[in-house]
């Protein structure tokens, strides 16, 4: 257990700059209440977005999946690509919020908030693409076990059905451990509205009478440990068991047991890079550069730089089994993603997550955040065709030669793709106007105590 | 009402909603008025299938048919297996007769002509308009008709002799050459039967006998028999010699690309080399001293000790069998060539044995090019006044250069009689709408000898009111006071039958009885002639054997244009199965294509897919570019049947029509039309298409998916032989991994710890099917069968182009040996793809909603209301079998949803689907083995692929009966299953390698 001295210490080495517990309400309550100009353009693009989502799945559900551009050899794409995407960007939020919570890191404290709440409007978008890419999407439920007079019960064999429960446990326990932590938070801000205003009493529902009492920090602490417990293994087993979704199939390319740490360090690697992608505009914006230091910034690099080594050794070690397999049908799947087809996105995938994460070794680069911010955007990018690239080119070209066949995303799918990105963004953006983005307690924890100087002489020495 | 709701009102509002929402629940769109049958019809029991024998009028082969009629309609053709053509089989042109049937382009009503369209006038008006004008025309009055049955062919004749006018039979696909060639040789005017069951070593000049030449269903089965390997380990060698491997030709174990049109030389220089190697040439000993092997193989452009070479196999073969060029092959000489080969034939002893001729009948033999060339000119000239045009298309069939269009102009009066529209039609005064044959009476004679009748299977589509031909000819001779002794055809075909039958010394009883037992088979076979050999007579006429002048500049490439095996001359082009039927050569759906050779095509610098501009000095046509090493380099290939107008929907301007590109011209000796007779320029056009193709890759990478085996190794397999994984070998030696075998027969499968579901090896079946790739041709058959048994949607082209193929067999063509540059082995390689039910199958697990499960008797079942449409299956499905209905393809226009098995579900949007081994016949002969209390019988399950197959190459039944053919069939050095050894899958279809007569590689299976 790290010390109140600690705390001080660290507290004011991540936060110099940081004075006063008031400091930190009227600079966080602040976002609060600035709507600016950029807010309303970006909320513009998103609400547009859902638009084209709406239609474009709205034209998929009435006309057919057909609109997309799979086809026989390549039953998924886009759709599944973008699904595991979003699965993959919700790993960093938890990871932040609950291990390095558990691990006692404690530059977390002022990036986590949005960390979560990132990682719960991602597993809603990722939530989405399960209906989406359905042939009949109507009958969706049919993957629930829901009591029903024919006792008919999904199929627990298959990894789609381990999909259904990963991933909605991890929604549950991960909005759970969101709002519960927000609870303190909320509350400060329902101190700071005025009365009688729509907000006041949106803040005095979901703070859930919060007072602050000892009582309820004892609580609120235990059941917030408790809860960071109980999700530590969920960042772990979420993404193994979509990688499963490809692992358990015998598909070449899919069929390989390094999936689950692989896609594991992935999704952490992509996450970290989504956090810091969207952290930069926002300290930029509402000036919360002594909130977000250089050291978070840092901190977080070094993650995508370990977990970006993993995924390149990954990469690595795929080709290598491939060879060493000696099967045709597996080493031609490494070769044609490499000068087939589909070169152009696995280059893509190998150049932005093996290379270019290889400059954060340096510390010029951990330490400026504009190359920070092209630099993750890059790793989104590449992470966005990795799963591209496992899931078409492995189908494309599978064991029957005859069979093989092309796959080009459509219009729809791409609207798709682009929709749920607006969807995402929509409420990432409500949620920065409505709720404190930075976790106000926690971050009080780590500042130096408001503590009466002891003597004149003391306070002289400073 | 103040103190709230009471208990009635509750119970009243609860009924009212409950009763609502039931009825809204419940209803369908639309509530017709349904009327039962209230007094049943005797022959029909709802649900029980009705057959009726009849005859298949899709070519002129005349396989005898079985139509299966569920509720009084027609839902699918199969092979009438008594009858001696078919035997059983039928082809995708046959089974695409019921799409001709419910076509829903087929005329609604007679049509006369108004301005520059159509009126629609009653039968009544049609008919007296018809018989006034015929009658006012007399003796100009021209009949020009297509392949008829015999009766109805005599009909017209005495039709037109009562009109006072000629009848004109024309046939786009024409076999006078080889007529007139059997004339010069042996004196007989007419077709030989070729047997190919009997020969050992098989010689084509191009002849396409397993597509479109001769009659393919009976020929494919004949080869299939020889050149499938036997027991005793004996098979037919087949040689194949022409410019261009047609699917023929990829099943040949030798190819000699020679140039076309040298044929006549290398037939004549074999002849003469097989004659020094003591064969008797007769009169023609002279010629063959002019024709030497050397001189052959420069014309040929092929070395000379390879011609030799085969010269040595027909003089050793003890039944050799050599075919003459084809319709693709019918040069400016192509009579002379026939004549070569007929040489050829008698040299090496195959006359008489192979090659028969029967005495000759009396038949109207199809008149060739040259008689409608002179008709031609008659219309044109104005001596034609009336034209009655039945069952052909010749503004479609003819070359544009033969002015066929511009003389039917100059025709005051033209009837075309037809079911549906086409391009002769178009330009017609009066359109009379002609049943289809499956709605007529009729009958066929393929061969003398050999009848079938053909009886209407249904009563005629009341979407449409049409009449048969024969029906309204003989209401033209009533008006014009001719009497035939005949109401109806039906009447005139009784009549015209118990004449026969008295003539044939009257076998069996009664008139009557025999004709119900005619009608009950199918078949009739009295009065064959008896088989003489006839000797070889010294020619009457002069004939040059050279290469034939080609018009068109001497650096062009020399043009092929073949019939299709899809839509022969192009009548088939309005049915969605036969456009969407993958060219069992080139892959390619609905779209016309030119073959090129990749050397070629990289020399001028065309991609595949490059749409070219082919111009010869009749015409010009642009179409894509098709890579193909099968076809000599200084060749382009373009199959007939594309580019129509005015046919239907489906058909108008579909690919190209090559007829454009062809001279008017006719053969001098035997007067047909000259197919081979230009050399064309390709010029790019810039443009570009993907082709509407199936094929993926057509190499297999040595995995163990098409191994084949030399023909003195079988039972020599299945050694210590790893093939390609001796590197992965030493690994192991080094404590690497080792791949577990598969362990367990067949029959055993699937084996311990790979069960799902209930499955209960103790007391059920275990269905599997059994496939020599030795006989399979790759025709294709099967593929129209499946889609026709399994109401199997069409998708459409664009469809086709995303890789939306909805197929339930996917036929692959390998190519592991292709030169066309100099002769040699050719192996090409053809797996039908299907379900392999497999006993451990990847789909299975993985389906989150058990859509896809083991059924008790092991079959890989799947359950289309069901599927929610994850598509997993089909991700892990390493075959690659399982196909999606990625929109709902089943809509089709009425009536051709009438086409539907209604034993068999109609698929929706978003559901997987994939062969069920034809559950529906399993589960039907299991029911009516139940109903008769007994247990199910050995062969009493044929799955519609098996049925169909030409080839007799699919075995299906229960192989955990050691007495049943598929175990059998199965117990075979050669069985093999494919990708088994890879991923454990534990297939029920095992497959019987190819055998070839060349050392091929031995892929570790």
């Amino acid at each position: 257990m790290a010390t109140a001295t600690d705390n001080v210490d660290r507290g004011a080495a991540t936060h110099p700059d940081v004075r006063s517990y008031t400091e930190v309400n009227t600079d966080i309550l602040a976002m609060l209440s600035r709507p600016g100009k950029w807010w309303w353009i970006l909320l513009g693009l998103s609400v547009a977005g859902i638009g084209l989502l709406a239609f474009s799945w709205g034209n998929q559900l009435i006309n057919g999946i057909g609109l997309s551009g799979l086809n026989t050899p390549v039953g998924w794409g886009a759709y599944i690509t973008t699904f595991v995407f979003w699965v993959g960007i919700a790993h960093s939020g938890t990871l932040i919020s609950a291990i390095l919570f558990l691990f006692r890191a404690r530059w977390r404290q002022s990036i986590y908030r949005a960390a979560e709440a990132m990682t719960v409007f991602a597993v809603m978008t990722a939530g989405l693409y399960p209906l989406i890419h359905l042939g009949r999407a109507w009958h969706a439920y049919w993957l629930f076990p829901y009591a029903n007079q024919r006792m008919l019960w999904p199929n627990f064999r298959s990894p789609l059905v381990w999909d259904v429960f990963a991933v909605t446990t991890y929604f549950t326990v991960s909005s759970l451990f969101f709002l519960l932590g927000l609870i303190p938070d909320i509350a400060a801000a329902r101190d700071q509205s005025k009365p009688g205003t729509l907000r006041k009493t949106f803040y005095t529902l979901t703070s859930f009478g919060w007072r602050g009492t000892d009582r309820q920090w004892h609580h609120f602490g235990k059941a917030y440990l408790f809860l960071a417990a109980l999700a530590t293994p969920l960042v772990l087993s979420v993404h193994s068991v979509v990688s499963w979704d490809f692992a358990m199939s015998i598909v070449p390319g899919w069929h390989a047991t390094i999936f689950a740490p692989y896609f594991v360090a992935g999704a952490i690697f992509s996450g970290v890079a989504m956090v810091i992608t969207l952290m930069i505009p926002i300290r930029k914006i509402f000036g919360l550069e002594k909130y977000l230091t250089v050291r978070h910034f840092d901190a977080m690099a070094k993650l995508i730089l370990v977990t970006g080594l993993i995924v390149f050794y990954a990469y690595l070690n795929e080709f290598f089994m491939a060879w060493y397999s000696g099967e045709d049908p597996e080493r031609r799947v490494f070769w044609e993603r490499l000068f087939g087809h589909y070169w152009w996105a696995t280059w893509i995938m190998l150049i932005c997550n093996g290379i270019v994460p290889i400059m954060l070794w340096f510390k010029r680069v951990r330490h400026s955040i504009a190359a920070l911010f092209v630099l993750t955007i890059f790793v989104n990018i590449g992470m966005w065709f990795e799963r591209y690239v496992i899931i078409v080119t492995s189908l494309s070209t599978e064991y029957i030669p005859f069979a093989w066949g092309v796959y080009r995303p459509s219009v729809t799918e791409m609207g798709i793709v682009v929709g749920t990105f607006g969807w995402f963004f929509f409420w990432f953006l409500l949620f920065i106007r409505l709720l404190p983005p930075v976790a106000l307690a926690e971050l009080k924890e780590v500042l130096p105590p408001p503590m009466r100087p002891k003597s004149k002489q003391e306070e002289v020495a400073r | 009402m103040s103190d709230g709701i009471k208990r009635r009102d509750f119970l009243k509002v609860l009924g009212v909603t409950g009763a609502g929402a039931g009825l809204v629940g419940c209803s369908t769109d639309k509530v017709n008025k349904l009327i039962p049958y209230v007094v049943p019809p005797e022959e029909i029991t709802p649900g029980v299938a009705t057959w009726y024998a009849t005859a298949c009028g899709e070519c002129s082969a005349g396989c005898g048919v079985w139509v299966k009629t569920m509720e009084g309609r027609a839902v699918k053709l199969e092979g009438n297996p008594n009858h001696p053509v078919s035997g059983g089989a039928l082809c995708a042109r046959g089974h695409s007769a019921l799409q001709g049937l419910y076509d829903p382009d087929r005329l609604k009503q007679p049509m006369r002509r108004s301005g520059d369209g159509f009126e629609p006038i009653s039968w009544a008006d049609a008919e007296a308009l018809l018989a006034s004008e015929l009658g006012s025309a007399g003796a100009a009055t021209l009949l020009l008709s297509g392949h008829t049955g015999p009766t109805l062919g005599e009909l017209m004749d005495r039709v037109a002799e009562a009109v006072g006018g000629r009848r004109v039979a024309y046939e786009a696909l024409s076999e006078a050459p080889l007529r007139e060639a059997a004339r010069i040789a042996f004196g007989r005017d007419e077709v030989p039967t070729f047997d190919f069951e009997a020969a050992d070593l098989i010689v084509s000049f191009g002849a396409d006998f397993l597509e479109t030449w001769g009659s393919p269903v009976e020929q494919s089965r004949g080869f299939a028999r020889s050149s499938g390997v036997s027991d005793d380990g004996s098979k037919a060698r087949f040689v194949f010699l022409g410019s261009r491997l047609s699917l023929t030709g990829q099943n040949a174990d030798e190819w000699y690309p020679i140039r076309p049109g040298s044929e006549g030389v290398v037939a004549l220089a074999l002849a003469g080399a097989v004659a020094r190697r003591g064969g008797n040439a007769g009169p023609y000993s002279d010629l063959l001293a002019a024709y030497d092997v050397a001189g052959a193989a420069e014309a040929a452009g092929i070395p000379a000790g390879s011609l030799e070479e085969l010269a040595d196999h027909l003089a050793a073969a003890s039944s050799p069998l050599v075919l003459g060029p084809g319709v693709a092959g019918q040069h400016r000489n192509a009579t002379a060539a026939n004549l070569a080969v007929l040489v050829l034939n008698a040299v090496s002893g195959a006359v008489g044995s192979t090659v028969r001729f029967a005495a000759p009948v009396s038949g109207i033999p199809s008149t060739p090019y040259a008689d409608v060339a002179e008709a031609i000119g008659q219309m044109s000239g104005g001596a034609i006044r009336a034209l009655v045009v039945h069952g052909t298309n010749p503004a479609y069939t003819l070359p544009t250069a033969s002015g066929f269009v511009e003389a039917m102009g100059q025709v005051g009066f033209k009837v075309v009689i037809t079911p549906g529209m086409n391009e002769t039609a178009a330009l017609a005064d009066l359109v009379l709408p002609e049943r289809h044959p499956l709605e007529t009476w009729g009958d066929s004679s393929p061969r003398p000898g050999l009848w079938a009748i053909q009886q209407p299977a249904m009563r005629p589509v009341p979407h449409f009111e049409s009449r048969g031909a024969g029906d309204m000819l003989l209401g033209v001779a009533r008006a014009l006071g001719a009497d035939f002794g005949a109401e109806t055809f039906h009447d005139y075909l009784r009549n015209r039958w118990s004449e026969r039958h008295a003539a044939a010394g009257t076998p069996g009883a009664s008139f009557s009885e025999f004709w119900r037992e005619v009608l009950r088979t199918g078949v009739v076979e009295m009065g064959a002639p008896a088989a003489s050999e006839p000797a070889l007579q010294p020619p009457d006429r002069a004939l040059a054997f050279d290469a034939p002048l080609l018009d068109g500049e001497a650096d062009g490439l020399t043009l092929v244009v073949h019939p299709s095996s899809r839509f022969g001359d192009g009548r088939g082009a309005n049915r969605t199965w036969l456009q969407e039927l993958p060219d069992p050569v080139a892959k390619i759906t609905w779209h016309s294509w030119v073959e090129m050779h990749p050397d070629t095509a990289r020399e001028r610098g065309f991609r595949k897919g490059e749409i070219v501009r082919v111009a010869s000095p009749h015409g010009e046509v642009e179409l894509p570019v098709w890579t193909y090493p099968g076809i000599r380099a200084d060749t382009v290939a373009i199959a007939m049947g594309g580019g129509h107008e005015n046919t239907g929907r489906w058909a108008d301007g579909r690919g190209v029509n090559p007829m454009a590109l062809l001279p008017a011209e006719a053969e001098q000796a035997s007067g047909a039309l000259v197919h081979l007779a230009t050399r064309v320029t390709v010029e790019p056009t810039g443009r570009h298409r993907r082709l509407a193709s199936i094929e993926g890759q057509s190499q297999t990478f040595d995995r163990p998916i098409t191994p084949a085996v030399e023909l003195g190794l079988i039972g020599e397999l299945h050694g210590d032989d790893y093939g390609d994984y001796g590197q992965l070998r030493e690994f192991q030696g080094m404590g690497g991994f080792v791949p577990v075998p598969t362990e367990g027969r067949p029959e055993d499968y699937p084996l311990e710890g790979a069960r799902y579901g209930d499955y209960d090896p103790a007391n059920n079946a275990r269905w599997a099917m059994a496939i020599d790739l030795d006989k399979c041709t790759g025709c294709s058959a099967c593929i129209t069968a499946c889609q026709s048994e399994n109401n199997i949607a069409v998708v459409g082209e664009d469809q086709i182009m995303m890789g939306r193929d909805l197929h339930w067999i996917r036929l692959e063509r390998y190519y592991e040996t292709v030169d066309a540059a100099q002769p040699g082995p050719v192996d090409i390689r053809f797996l039908p793809m299907l379900c392999q039910h497999c006993g451990n199958a990847p789909c299975e697990p993985v389906c989150p909603v058990y859509a896809a499960y083991h059924t008790p008797d092991g079959l890989n079942g799947q359950i289309y209301n069901r599927c929610v449409g994850t598509r997993y299956c089909a991700n892990n499905c390493p075959y690659k079998v399982r196909v999606f209905n990625w929109y709902g393809y089943s809509d089709v226009p009425e009536p051709l949803n009438w086409q539907y098995n209604p034993d068999v579900t109609v698929r929706a949007e978003g559901v997987m689907e994939k062969c069920s081994f034809c559950v529906q016949r399993i589960r039907g002969a299991e029911n009516r083995a139940t109903a008769e209390r007994r247990d199910l019988r050995e062969g009493e399950v044929v799955p519609a692929c098996q049925q169909s197959c030409p080839a007799e190459a699919i075995v299906f039944g229960n192989i955990r009966d050691p007495e049943s053919r598929v175990a059998q069939v199965s117990q075979n050095d050669r069985t093999y299953r494919v990708l088994d050894v890879l991923i454990n899958t534990q297939p029920a279809v095992n497959y019987l390698r190819k055998v070839t007569f060349h050392p091929v590689k031995d892929i570790h299976v």
